[in-house]
């Protein structure tokens, strides 16, 4: 399958701060690809660059073939942009919004009138297509949303961050459009997401992306593969490289290493540390990345009771995007 | 076609906005109401006072031409003309028994027969209204400029029939075209030197100071006010637009930042000159209804629509400069709020600008609010023409250029 979609190296700096550190990825033709990170890491400045709303600091991309900084005209063409906000006119009716974007796509008359009739069959709004915006459920809006970035047919839809503040079953109808798109149409998408879920069940790849870089990126099931067959988290009382050692030699488990504890809050401004404040000292938590998470606790856990340390907390994470991002990050995706 | 259909998107949100429309036209008539009725009861400007002036006239010729003159301006009907005597001069004027005196002085039908220069005088009370002077003065203006026409024609074809008349029949040299040419060279004399001169002067008083009627300042000024808020209106729809995300949205299509711009600043233009025209229109009819002064458009038409096209064109680069300055929905408040009503204030939109430049003097000028007052106040209320103003228009459009300059500088597309 050729690429149509070529990241090269993109970096976009606001002044001293770096957005978007050297990002590099590539999604072929007829492709459902997925960026995943949490909010702020670089996502939509990545999505921006690439569907020309900003220029990059440096770096390139090539969409279809065409560079996306000299031949930008042919390539907001193929683009199709789904911002994360609701990019409408609240006071205008749905159908009109759509058309008012499919002009701006040079579309007109009888075309004009198609293709939104098609959006709108395609996001199952068109009973309500006279009804105005403003009035909308919040997933219908995203439907309207959505509509609006596919009314001049794009070849590459970019869709960021498409299901914030949806409710279950609007999510649901997201879904289904876009795999429908996909399937029928042959569109490829670029998905951003901090919902692991999505990414999981609409994504053939996924980069992963935090603070501005790739982190990790191929096929989401070698991408939980890497965890193997989970991770446990166990809070102890104590724990010395020997303790690591021997679990990690234990069955079922790959490897058992210390969490790194964050540092102790700074005092407060203006007053100084003293004797009488005691500082925060967290318990160790050690981290098991399991062949195999059921016999992994069992056994953890028998040699933690053999040895006589005492167990603070346990977690439990089965293998899948977010254990994998903790695993590469030590953060959470919604932190 | 992309910016129109911008540009239509933005005027198809602005007429489902109630709020807008009623700040962007009722607005600008109710204050236009209130204040012309509350200044016309101090500046004049109820339609009775226009009503057939008295004008007092002074024979002191007797002859053909003054009795001709004198019926001329009795058959315009727009003065009662009455006779007066040098000594009731002042105590009529005084009493303002008449707004003016015409003296047709001793001499004059000699000189108009003779094709010498002659002066009438209009003398006028300290008082007198200065529209109705002027008015006055145009329409004696008028056919002085006539009589001059005739009686230098009449003696050129005289002078010309007579050396005819004299010279044999191979020296009859002055065909039908030179005949003509001549009447046109004469024409174009008595245009430029007009035989009989008229001056204006005031009792008692030095130098005359025209007092515009106080209320039909109202209008230019609160035109001018309020199709400047079109300006934060624009800047406030490119705010929203960023807001909701939909300017990203218009990034990402296949439209450059020009066309976009232009789509964005050309419904501000257009709302801008309806409005003028809105307000014009309630200045000439609804304050004719209303039994004041109307605000006389028909004496510059097109100068007017010049002001106009300079005014919106000001207002829109005003508004890109908000957009450009402004970073919050607040700022964009606070900023304009303060830029429009100072500047509104500056120049003369809330208080007439005579009055005004008393106390500011020149200040007044680094508003672009000043200068189309002046241009529109000399056009529409003084009678001055397109030429004495030159300096108005050219100040509106360089306050565009740099309103549109600054405000594309700091226009931040990216955000």
């Amino acid at each position: 399958m050729p690429a149509i979609l070529e990241v090269d190296n993109l970096i976009k700096k606001y002044g001293d701060f770096e957005a978007v550190k050297g990002i590099s990825f590539s999604v072929e033709e007829g492709e459902v690809f997925g960026l995943l990170g949490p909010n702020g890491a670089g996502k939509t400045q990545t999505i921006s660059m690439c569907t020309g709303v900003v220029p990059p600091t440096s770096g390139t991309a090539r969409i279809g073939g065409h560079d996306i900084l000299k031949e930008s005209a042919q390539v907001k063409k193929i683009n199709g942009l789904v911002p994360q906000d609701l990019a409408l006119y609240p006071t205008l009716s749905a159908r009109a919004n759509l058309n008012f974007f499919g002009r701006i796509y040079g579309l007109r008359g009888r075309e004009l009138k198609e293709r939104v009739e098609d959006v709108l069959r395609v996001v199952s709004l068109t009973e309500r297509a006279d009804g105005v915006v403003d009035k909308f459920s919040g997933g219908m809006k995203r439907r309207v949303n959505i509509a609006a970035g596919l009314v001049h047919q794009p070849r590459l839809l970019f869709l960021d961050e498409p299901t914030v503040g949806v409710d279950p079953q609007s999510r649901n109808h997201i879904f289904e459009s876009v795999q429908r798109l996909n399937r029928e149409r042959g569109m490829s998408v670029v998905y951003t997401s901090h919902y692991m879920e999505e990414v999981e069940m609409l994504c053939n790849r996924a980069a992963i992306i935090d603070e501005g870089r790739i982190i990790a990126l191929d096929t989401i099931k070698n991408l939980i593969a890497l965890l193997g067959g989970g991770v446990v988290y166990v809070g102890v009382k104590q724990a010395d490289d020997a303790t690591l050692a021997e679990l990690s030699a234990l069955p079922a488990v790959k490897e058992a290493v210390l969490v790194p504890q964050p540092p102790p809050p700074p005092a407060p401004e203006g007053k100084e540390s003293t004797t009488e404040t005691k500082p925060v000292t967290a318990t160790p938590v050690i981290k098991v990345v399991a062949t195999n998470n059921q016999q992994a606790v069992v056994n953890v856990l028998g040699y933690l009771n053999q040895h006589d340390i005492v167990i603070t907390s346990l977690e439990i994470m089965q293998p899948n995007l977010e254990s994998v991002f903790l695993h590469l990050t030590g953060k959470k995706l919604r932190e | 076609m992309k910016t129109i259909s911008i540009a239509l998107k933005d005027l198809q949100i602005l007429f489902k906005d109630r709020g807008a429309l009623f700040q962007l036209f009722i607005l600008p008539l109710l204050f236009i109401m209130v204040f012309s009725g509350a200044l016309s009861a101090i500046g004049g400007g109820s339609e009775e006072q226009v009503t057939l002036p008295n004008l007092g006239v002074i024979d002191l010729d007797g002859g053909e031409a003054a009795m001709f003159l004198i019926n001329k301006i009795q058959e315009d009907g727009s003065y009662s003309v009455q006779s007066l005597t040098v000594s009731d001069v002042q105590s009529q004027l005084d009493e303002n028994k008449v707004v003016a005196v015409l003296t047709v002085p001793a001499g004059f039908t000699g000189g108009v027969q003779g094709s010498m220069p002659v002066t009438l005088v209009i003398t006028t009370g300290t008082n007198a209204d200065p529209q109705i002077v002027d008015a006055m003065r145009l329409v004696v203006e008028s056919i002085a400029a006539d009589m001059t026409l005739e009686s230098q024609i009449i003696a050129s074809l005289q002078q010309m029939g007579d050396m005819q008349a004299t010279a044999p029949e191979q020296f009859q040299v002055f065909s039908t075209e030179r005949v003509l040419a001549q009447a046109r060279s004469q024409f174009e004399t008595a245009q430029v030197r007009p035989l009989i001169k008229i001056v204006q002067s005031v009792p008692q008083q030095e130098e005359q100071e025209e007092t515009p009627d106080l209320s039909l300042s109202a209008v230019p000024g609160f035109t001018i006010l309020f199709v400047f808020l079109t300006g934060q209106t624009t800047a406030r729809s490119i705010y929203d637009e960023k807001k909701v995300g939909s300017f990203r949205r218009l990034a990402a299509a296949p439209i450059n930042k020009v066309q976009l711009l232009a789509g964005k600043i050309l419904p501000n233009f257009i709302i801008a000159l309806i409005q003028i025209a809105v307000i014009f229109a309630f200045g000439a009819f609804g304050l004719k209804a209303m039994g004041l002064t109307p605000l006389p458009i028909g004496r510059a038409p097109i100068g007017a629509i010049l002001v106009a096209i300079l005014l919106a064109l000001c207002s829109t680069a005003f508004g890109i400069l908000i957009a450009g300055l402004a970073r919050t929905e607040n700022q964009i408040g606070g900023i304009s709020t303060l830029l429009l009503w100072g500047m509104g204030l500056l120049g003369g939109c809330l208080v007439p600008l005579f009055i005004l430049e008393r106390f500011i003097g020149p200040f007044a000028m680094i508003v672009p609010h000043y200068w189309a007052n002046k241009a529109l106040d000399d056009l529409l209320i003084r009678g001055l023409g397109l030429a004495d103003n030159y300096l108005s228009l050219v100040m509106l459009g360089v306050f565009s250029l740099i309103f549109f300059a600054v405000g594309l500088w700091r226009f931040d597309f990216e955000r």
